[in-house]
């Protein structure tokens, strides 16, 4: 666009070109081989082996571990991604139906938690959810409970909650985006035709939110699957997610090349995922 | 956008309401905490204090941290958005090959788990020799929010058009001087609204920076080695400034980056 004709051959074009195919190249490409070709190394007494072979993903399909626990993962991360989203859409159709200063005010506060440090939020919930934590002290006041609850202190329910408020406000924009592109005088035409609003929700808005519904559900499960520190802060001993693993092979079980192969694995999930979800919305459109 | 009876408004809002309850009372609970004293892990209702503050004011750890965090904030955003405008630039400079492709190498830092993106750096690092530290951690914080600074000035200079800068160029102006009187000018709030969302997204950046990070640890990583070890009442007092000043940014950020009819529709 700025240059135009004959100036594409001059020397800062050319400069501009060489920038814009090697920055990436250098930082994204090539991290991202390198990290492949790690998975094809493996270890051997404590030293990395650079000789090419599949044992790591063999290990990964013959190890009776990995593959149930990276399904309870993914099981986990769609419950999440359907909890946000059931949530979320309420919140995205008021914000659809306010205007001025409320709609602001609305879209301020949704948009607060989602720059507040996510460690501290983790933490925070930590210490709200604990078996002395404010939850059950709460309850223990109010009398509502005679013994501390146990439902939420650090298992795989604790890291359900805590990534489904964590992930609430992703939830929220996307489907917010896809009803404000809802053309408004089909909502129109189907009052003028005499449905009741309780209709022309369930009719026209409901299905034409679909597409943000999807993008809403596929970035919730693929911020879930991907988070490795919230299973460890909330999760506890029984709370051990696929995330965790593959960060557990660069700390304290020290296999680099295994870890690069169940990583690779992780971002096919996602891949296919991200895949299938934009094939939905296409479908939706 | 509908016609809605007043219960269902009514309905909305309750249920809005209760969101936002369990979205911030995560955020309030320390901000309340940061007020009182703390003693023996339990916080004491009946003794408001602001010992929490200058308990932070005396965390040497902690101010080290934030002061890394700054660092690798500015030069991240600094750098995101001047690399963001020339990969737009020369997107947006007419067809040139694999485009479409360095495009989606772009947005991969974005798109992929952050467990991914930085443990990919890791081992790249590893293998080229450079010692984990802090310019690592901008490196790693550049490649991720450049995907965000890059598309946001890629849609904000599609929709100047070709036809100002053409005119530019017709009336003689050299690239540089288009560059410097017609497109920057034109970018200024873009490029406001996307400095200061990348600033606020590296000031939180953990998954990635956890994996490239050396010695020099920015405040979520500082912050979540404090919290593995327990309670401390001057994390509370941080959050209190934090939430503080994200709010600033986001009110900033919500005003630059949103269009106008956004806020006012209808």
């Amino acid at each position: 666009m700025i240059f135009i004709g004959s100036a594409r051959t001059g020397f800062w074009p050319r400069l501009l070109a060489a920038f814009a195919y090697g920055l990436p190249i250098v930082l994204i490409i090539a991290p991202l081989l390198s990290f492949l070709a790690y998975s094809l190394f493996r270890m051997e007494n404590g030293q990395i082996v650079s000789d090419l072979s599949l044992v790591n993903y063999r290990r990964f399909f013959s190890d009776a571990i990995f593959i149930p626990i990276l399904w309870k993962t993914c099981l986990l991360c769609i419950t999440v991604a359907a909890l946000a989203t059931l949530i979320g859409y309420p919140v995205a159709f008021l914000l659809a139906n306010l205007k001025g200063r409320r709609r602001y005010f609305v879209l301020l506060m949704v948009l607060v938690p989602l720059l507040m440090s996510y460690i501290i939020k983790i933490y925070a919930i930590r210490s709200i959810l604990g078996g002395n934590g404010f939850l059950n002290r709460f309850l223990l006041w109010t009398g509502l409970i005679e013994q501390p609850l146990t439902l939420f202190v650090f298992n795989l329910n604790a890291v359900l909650l805590t990534l489904t408020i964590l992930l609430i406000p992703f939830a929220i924009l996307p489907i917010f985006l896809s009803l404000e592109r809802i053309p408004r005088n089909l909502i129109e035409a189907s009052s003028d035709l005499g449905a009741s609003s309780m209709q022309t929700f369930a009719r026209i808005v409901l299905p034409l939110s679909m597409p943000g519904i999807v993008t809403a559900a596929t970035f919730v499960f693929v911020l879930a699957i991907g988070d490795f520190l919230t299973p460890q802060m909330v999760g506890g001993q029984s709370g051990f997610t696929f995330g965790r693993i593959v960060y557990s092979q660069f700390g304290t079980a020290f296999n680099w090349p295994f870890g690069a192969a169940l990583a690779t694995i992780l971002a096919i999930v996602v891949m296919s995922v991200i895949a299938v979800g934009s094939r939905l919305e296409n479908r939706q459109k | 956008m509908m016609r809605l009876s007043n219960v269902a408004v009514g309905v909305l809002w309750a249920m809005t309401a209760t969101v936002f309850l369990l979205l911030y009372s995560p955020l309030l609970i320390p901000i309340i905490s940061s007020f009182f004293n703390i003693a023996h892990g339990e916080v004491q209702w009946n003794d408001p204090s602001l010992s929490s503050y200058t308990a932070l004011a005396g965390n040497a750890g902690i101010l080290e941290a934030l002061g890394n965090t700054l660092i690798v904030g500015f030069s991240a955003t600094l750098l995101s958005l001047v690399f963001g405008t020339l990969l737009a630039l020369h997107y947006c400079g007419g067809k040139s090959i694999g485009r479409e492709a360095m495009q989606f190498a772009i947005y991969l830092p974005f798109l992929m788990p952050p467990i991914i993106t930085g443990l990919s750096l890791l081992i790249f690092f590893r293998e080229t020799g450079i010692p984990r530290s802090l310019m690592t951690v901008i490196a790693a914080h550049t490649v991720f929010v450049q995907a965000l600074t890059y598309r946001t000035i890629v849609v904000r200079l599609q929709s100047i058009g070709p036809y100002m800068i053409e005119a530019s160029t017709d009336l003689g102006a050299s690239a540089w001087q288009t560059l410097i009187h017609i497109i920057l000018p034109s970018l200024s709030s873009t490029l406001i609204g996307a400095g200061v969302l990348s600033f606020a997204m590296s000031f939180d950046e953990t998954l990635i920076t956890l994996l490239v990070t050396g010695t020099d640890s920015t405040l979520p990583i500082r912050l979540w080695a404090m919290m593995r070890l327990g309670f401390a009442p001057d994390i509370n007092a941080l959050v209190a400034i934090i939430l503080a000043l994200t709010t600033l940014l986001c009110i900033l950020a919500v005003r630059l980056l949103l269009p106008a009819e956004l806020e006012s529709a209808e």
